[in-house]
């Protein structure tokens, strides 16, 4: 039986910070991608995210996901860089109607952040589309501490079940 | 490949981090942000990766790895197709990239926890551009190219000087002149002092003639120590590592003996530039710009140029006014009795000058004036020469041997801008006569 983490608290108020997200998945034959999510949603159970990504910019991660369904995606908080990353199983589906509001709030915040970080509007605009957007459902099995320090790649303290 | 790593220049300057994916042996994704990209040559980059352990089991289990950089001045993304070759922890790369390091874990903040332990080096296998919904409307910032019969005849013209003086200016015309940079500085390294003194300034409302840096503290005193280039490219995150802006330079002189380090407001990059001499760092040349992403490694690698050659003039003119030098020089007559005194007094414990109450300088340049002063009135003259004050002081100051001629030309333009009644001007190669417009009254206290 494959073990699945629940987000807890302390991840789930974290995830609500202006925050940057990058994904990651792999081809059948041991080859990596890497695109950046525009949006997501902790479902209920608390231990599936859907993540949003543009499949017209990171093709590869559509082709990966279909090919093998292992996905990790990290989240950032530009401001200090506190960082978490989820591993576990993804399906693809179309994105529907309520995950495209979680975009644009997802794309507002992190464009507002980066700016009051001192980062160009115009250098910002190409890393943040929803055009072609895809949603990656993943039943997270890892939880791991990312922000640079001695704490990082560290399992973190959510429940298992 | 259509794409050169050489076309992504702007993608290594540590302001937008780079993001690695790896996989491993068993198929597990894993992705992190990395704090730096270095490009070694035409196929390879390192990769700084300090922390995260996953990554660095992952490219050695799997050598597949998929690297993004992003372009600072554009933000356009690249995919990078790479696969490890091997890990370094010592050696010229590895010293290259832990000097990037510390500028850009400054950028972010992060100095402390930063701190190099090895490196990965990759192969560079394919790189392609990642779409962007942002239609390109105009043709995108880009820097000019380095003029290089420019640079050929800058270095021309500091080759041609004699003078430490006349060198240091050549070398700052040459920055303003090949690369168009408005502000810049030449800090000589003085070991008395364990510090970095500006003694050559372009640019600023206060030439900060005579500020330090101390040699281990910030960007400048990180090139100086390492003898690497150490660039900022983004200031927006970064606390300044000067001195506290607004001061009143001249105001607070007096009481602090400490010139104000010269600020440019609102500087959006710095570069700091060892000036190295058959592998002895002799100072730093130091620019800065409200440009973002201004320093190029074109201009790096220009200004690297520059201030090489600026450090072998300076090391041929101390070697040539220490050969020129000839016995004691003539006496000259004392001012008339009936001008007003002028009143200098010389501390010992940190050797600074204060001239009718205005601080001139400290450290050797003020040992050096003392020593003038004390053998003016002594012995009545007013000439003297290298040698001489190199025996005299050298048994203190013995890294004097090796950098008189610098020190006397920052006593002399301190004397100059400060508009002293006494002045220090070169006669002759490895002569200078001190000069004053009364008689001298000098006090020496501890």
């Amino acid at each position: 039986m494959t073990m699945t983490m629940r987000l807890d608290d302390r991840l789930l108020e974290f995830l609500r910070r202006p925050l940057m997200c990058i994904i990651a998945g792999v081809d059948q034959t041991g080859r990596p991608s890497a695109g950046r999510g525009v949006g997501f949603n902790v479902l209920e159970d608390r231990t599936t995210i859907d993540l949003i990504f543009s499949g017209w910019q990171w093709p590869r991660l559509v082709s990966d996901i279909r090919q093998t369904g292992r996905l990790a995606v990290t989240f950032v908080s530009p401001a200090d860089y506190v960082s978490f990353q989820l591993k576990g199983r993804a399906d693809l589906s179309e994105t529907e109607v309520p995950n495209a509001d979680h975009a644009a709030r997802f794309i507002t915040a992190a464009t507002d952040e980066l700016q009051r970080l001192g980062v160009a509007p115009h250098v910002i605009a190409p890393w943040l589309t929803a055009q072609g957007a895809r949603l990656a459902r993943l039943s997270i099995q890892e939880i791991y501490i990312q922000t640079p320090g001695p704490h990082a790649g560290m399992m973190t303290g959510a429940e298992v079940r | 490949m259509s794409l050169r790593l050489s076309d992504l220049s702007a993608c290594f300057e540590g302001v937008i981090p780079s993001i690695i994916a790896t996989a491993s042996a068993d198929g597990a994704p894993n992705i992190s942000y990395l704090s730096h990209v270095v490009r070694v040559d035409g196929e390879h980059v390192a990769l700084s990766n300090q922390f995260f352990a996953k990554t660095a089991a992952n490219v050695r289990a799997n050598p597949k790895v998929t690297l993004m950089l992003v372009d600072g001045l554009t933000g356009d993304q690249f995919l990078l197709d790479i696969s490890f070759v091997r890990s370094i922890d010592a050696g010229p790369l590895f010293d290259r990239i832990a000097g990037q390091l510390a500028a850009s874990s400054a950028q972010v903040g992060m100095s402390d926890v930063m701190r190099l332990r090895s490196a990965d080096v990759f192969r560079v296998r394919g790189i392609e551009k990642v779409p962007s919904p942002v239609a390109a409307t105009a043709p995108a910032p880009r820097r000019a190219p380095v003029d290089l019969p420019a640079l050929a005849d800058a270095i021309r013209a500091i080759g041609r000087q004699a003078e430490a003086g006349a060198i240091i200016d050549s070398l700052l015309c040459g920055v303003q002149q090949v690369l168009g940079y408005a502000n810049a500085l030449v800090l000589i390294h003085d070991s008395h002092r364990q510090s970095l003194i500006t003694t050559g300034s372009i640019g600023y409302e206060n030439s900060g003639l005579g500020s330090e840096i101390v040699s281990a503290g910030g960007m400048i005193g990180a090139a100086a120590a390492s003898g690497q280039t150490i660039k900022v490219s983004d200031m927006s995150r970064v606390r300044r590592f000067g001195e506290a802006i607004g001061l009143e330079a001249g105001a607070t002189e007096n009481t602090t003996r400490t010139v104000v380090f010269p600020q440019l407001p609102m500087a959006m990059s710095q570069i700091a530039v060892p000036m190295v001499t058959r592998g002895v760092v002799a100072g730093v040349l130091f620019i800065e710009s409200t440009e973002r992403l201004a320093f190029s490694e074109e201009d790096a690698a220009a200004l690297d140029i520059l201030a090489g050659q600026a450090a072998n003039a300076l090391r041929a003119s101390e070697g040539e006014a220490a050969a020129a030098e000839t016995g004691h020089a003539t006496a000259t007559p004392e001012p008339a009795a009936t001008e007003t005194d002028i009143r200098i007094v010389c501390h010992r414990f940190d050797d600074s000058v204060f001239v009718d109450g205005v601080y001139i300088v400290k450290g050797v340049a003020g040992a050096l004036l003392r020593l003038m002063i004390e053998w003016r009135l002594g012995e009545g003259r007013s000439e003297f020469t290298n040698r001489e004050m190199r025996l005299a002081a050298g048994a203190r100051m013995p890294e004097i041997k090796d950098n008189l001629e610098t020190r006397l030309l920052l006593l002399r333009r301190r004397l100059d801008e400060k508009q002293a009644p006494i002045r220090v001007v070169r006669i002759g190669r490895g002569r200078v006569r001190l000069e004053a417009g009364g008689p001298l009254a000098l006090t020496v206290r501890d």
